[in-house]
């Protein structure tokens, strides 16, 4: 035993995988950090372009304040994506919880109450998704299309196609709007998700038997993984997800809308698959998920701030999908030759 | 067509000196062959004959180093599959290549290029040809039905039929009659009468001996690369021809000692197992310690039967006992939890997670053993660790444990697949076709692995179409057409004496 279990010493401060490789490659290189260095870029750049405005902690503290929704959803629906399956439903998820949660307060029910019957109502449309693609055989893009579809009939029963008003919305407007040591709330909730999810993905049997679905699932059955039980469950994570940023939506406001949260549905995926380019080759993880996220958030941020129209936030979100994924497609294709 | 050679019309196919090699062996070795029209020969020959590489040579999906191949005369260069069709040769390899979701129609079409004068698929031209075409085969079953609700030999129908569709001028079939039952053969050959009177030339490839001396004109014997001979109808007999394919005169098989077993040292049972087609009844007893090797030819069911005892599919028929314990497997989520192991055959599609490290790939069947002390999360350092130990004893090559599988040599690869289903613990150890593709330094590796296994109590199971390497076995058992025919001690496991076994007719054991 002489080369052989040599730790990888280049570990740094960038977690997990430690990089075990021998020599520098410049491909390499930039298919792992490439989008890491796209936002870093646009970090500085912005920062010299707008030095009175942009870098200061009021503007980070809001940047990070408006990634906190689309990350909760976005690391939810990296779990499906983790296991080679999709979600075309989460954005109708989002919706339907924040709708549950205002009709419960309308009806007088606590906020915590409230709340968790949302979280569940998430969770249960994630189940359906799963028991539809695992035991009837759907394809899941098919399935969670056709899910999400009676998701947004649901909404439309339950609220009757009006927004739903909490009466005396102090308490809920408070969700998003309070603050704890100079933070909104939001921040807060999205490095709870954050963390707890890391710790599920890569710290639990289950989440490791997730990766292991997606990598391959052949070999994972073969290897004792029960497959179609961790199907159900990247979805019910990503319902879950779903209902967080569904409720922290309506308490924005103070109501819920029922189409309020559909939107969600495309940043989650550019972010995931923005993030699928951060530190890993071309996997989805909930790190660089949550890159993607903040990533979109620096953009769009920048676009205000140098006094650019809105419609250009969509140029920028489109353009950084397909030069995050191209780029470090190229690269890693380059890196293998 | 009126090409004339010396007055004598050429043959519709010609191979000359034909050679190949894969890595250290010559697969075919200046093999010739001639097939007229209307012909039908059979090609045999035991697992490495050199049949399927010559098949592949024809087909365009291999490159020949030296000889050549002449349709009707003329020298045909054939590089790729659409070469091959474009001279009329048609091919039906094991897997048929259909469209499961496809009806039998339209995968009949698909490739028969006949478009209108617009540029669409007519449609009515090619019902009406594909339905002429199958009424000739005597196919009885709709056209418009999905291949995958369509039976064994129907499938079977259906890529034969598309073949005609585009009037091939050779035929050949590699062990049409594998999944076959008795009637279902019968027709097949009255197909094959019947296309030989059409001027087809037909190659048949086949384990089955009966079959081919029922159906051949002309039998032609492969081993070990070369031409050993031909035969015409009525040359040859069962017995003869054995002999031809193993090389070494034939063993009276009738001297067969009864195996007697030591019944309190039994692991596990089989009774009765059956998985149609290809798993038909298997009796077998595997003991503690040792390393039982499973023979046989490709199709025997080895694999399948396998998968049964893993849990990966169901038997439909018969029991199994682990120890005295009943033993009915749900998923090999329970083969494993019970003790059962199985590497499986295909290392790089149904082992591992090629983007993924060493650590990862080890520890996949055994996450669970990873939790850290008094909780339930999992620690990365005792799965390095366990990498770790698995990278030493096993002497996997490597620059650290988080390498990627996918950067491993093979031979590497596998004690990785070998090293992930041990650290199961397993009571029995199923290895399907271990060494393929492992150099011969790993290959001695993985024989020492296991033969260590073994002295530690394991019951090793181990599947192999490599007769030489089955001398690490202490038994070997013969599997013929779905069911476990013979029982030998290793002493009498020479290559030759097992392709014999593999080609005795059953019930001489």
């Amino acid at each position: 035993m002489t080369e052989t279990t040599q730790a990888a010493s280049r570990t740094g401060a960038l977690p997990p995988e430690p990089a075990g490789r021998p020599s520098f490659d410049a491909w390499r290189f930039v298919g792992r950090y490439g989008a890491l260095l796209v936002l870093l870029v646009l970090v500085v750049g912005v920062s010299i372009a707008e030095p009175e405005t942009f870098p200061t902690k009021s503007n980070l503290i809001n940047v990070l304040n408006q990634s906190a929704l689309t990350a909760v959803i976005a690391i939810g629906l990296t779990f499906p994506l983790v296991a080679g399956e999709f979600d075309l439903s989460v954005g109708y998820t989002a919706s339907l919880s924040g709708v549950v949660a205002a009709e419960l307060l309308v009806q007088g029910l606590p906020l915590p109450v409230a709340f968790a019957a949302a979280m569940v109502a998430g969770a249960f449309v994630g189940l359906v998704n799963g028991l539809v693609i695992t035991r009837l055989g759907v394809n899941a893009l098919v399935a969670t299309l056709g899910v999400g579809t009676i998701v947004v009939g649901m909404n439309y029963l339950i609220a009757s196609g009006l927004p739903v008003t909490v009466p005396d919305p102090e308490p809920f407007l408070n969700l998003t709007l309070g603050k704890a040591l100079g933070l909104p709330y939001p921040i807060y909730v999205m490095v709870a998700v954050g963390v707890l999810l890391w710790v599920l993905l890569n710290r639990t049997v289950s989440g490791q038997s997730m990766q292991a679905v997606g990598g391959n699932s052949v070999a994972a059955r073969l290897s004792g993984i029960r497959v179609d039980r961790i199907r159900v469950l990247v979805f019910v994570v990503a319902g879950a997800a779903a209902a967080v940023t569904g409720v922290l939506l309506a308490s924005r406001t103070g109501s819920a809308a029922v189409d309020g949260a559909d939107g969600y549905l495309l940043s989650a995926f550019a972010a995931c698959f923005f993030g699928s380019a951060v530190l890993r080759d071309g996997q989805f993880h909930v790190l660089g998920t949550l890159v993607g996220v903040v990533t979109v958030s620096v953009g769009f941020n920048a676009i205000a701030l140098i006094g650019l129209g809105t419609y250009y936030q969509y140029l920028f979100q489109g353009l950084l999908l397909i030069l995050g994924v191209g780029v470090s497609t190229v690269a890693r294709r380059r890196a293998l030759a | 067509m009126p090409d004339v050679a010396g007055g004598v019309r050429a043959p519709l196919l010609e191979v000359r000196g034909l050679r190949k090699h894969y890595g250290g062996t010559q697969a075919l070795d200046g093999v010739d062959l001639s097939l007229q029209r209307g012909q039908v020969r059979a090609l045999v020959g035991a697992n490495g004959a050199g049949k399927s590489t010559l098949v592949k040579i024809l087909a365009g999906l291999e490159r020949p180093e030296g000889g050549e191949v002449l349709v009707e005369g003329r020298p045909a260069a054939i590089s790729t599959p659409q070469d091959a069709t474009a001279l009329g040769l048609s091919f039906i390899h094991q897997e048929l290549n259909l469209v499961p979701k496809f009806t039998a129609l339209q995968n009949m079409a698909l490739g028969y290029g006949q478009a209108s004068r617009a540029g669409f698929l007519d449609r009515r031209a090619v019902r009406v040809r594909a339905e002429q075409v199958m009424s000739q085969l005597q196919a009885d079953f709709p056209l418009d039905r999905e291949v995958d609700r369509l039976t064994v030999s129907e499938r079977w129908m259906v890529s034969l039929g598309r073949s005609l569709m585009r009037d091939a001028r050779l035929i050949a079939m590699d062990e049409p009659t594998a999944s076959f039952t008795d009637a279902e053969v019968d027709r097949l050959f009255s197909v094959i009468r019947d296309l030989a009177a059409r001027e087809v030339g037909i190659l048949y490839i086949s384990h089955r001996l009966d079959e081919v001396l029922d159906i051949a004109d002309e039998i032609t014997v492969l081993r070990n690369g070369r031409l050993i001979g031909s035969w015409a109808r009525g040359g040859l007999d069962r017995d003869r021809l054995t002999t031809e394919i193993v090389g070494a005169e034939v063993e009276r098989l009738t001297a067969m000692p009864a195996v007697t077993s030591i019944s309190h040292d039994v692991v596990l049972t089989l009774r009765g197992i059956e998985r149609p087609p290809r798993v038909r009844g298997v009796d077998l007893e595997v003991r503690r310690g040792e390393i039982l090797g499973i023979a046989g030819l490709v199709g025997s069911g080895r694999t399948e039967l396998a998968r049964v005892v893993f849990g990966a599919d169901r038997p439909t028929a018969g029991t199994m006992l682990l120890g005295t314990s009943p033993y009915a497997p749900k998923g090999p989520y329970d083969a494993i939890r019970r003790g059962v192991a199985l590497v499986p055959e295909e290392r790089r599609s149904q082992g591992l997670l090629l983007q993924e490290s060493i650590t990862f790939n080890i520890s996949m069947a055994t996450l669970r053993d990873n939790r850290g002390a008094g909780h339930r999360l999992l620690s990365p350092g005792k799965a390095r660790a366990a990498a770790r130990e698995a990278v030493e004893r096993f002497r996997i090559k490597s620059q650290s444990v988080s390498q990627l599988t996918g950067d491993l040599s093979g031979g590497n690869q596998q004690k990785v697949v070998v090293g992930r289903y041990l650290r199961t613990a397993p009571a029995v150890l199923i290895l399907d076709e271990p060494t393929v593709g492992v150099d011969v330094g790993a290959r001695g590796e993985i024989y020492r692995i296991i033969k260590g296994l073994a002295e530690a109590g394991t019951a090793v199971l181990m599947i192999s179409s490599d007769f030489d390497e089955l001398a690490i076995c202490g038994r070997v058992a013969v599997m013929q057409e779905g069911r476990i025919t013979t029982v030998i001690e290793a002493e009498r496991a020479t290559k030759e004496y097992l392709t014999q076994l593999c080609y005795a007719l059953e019930g001489t054991g």
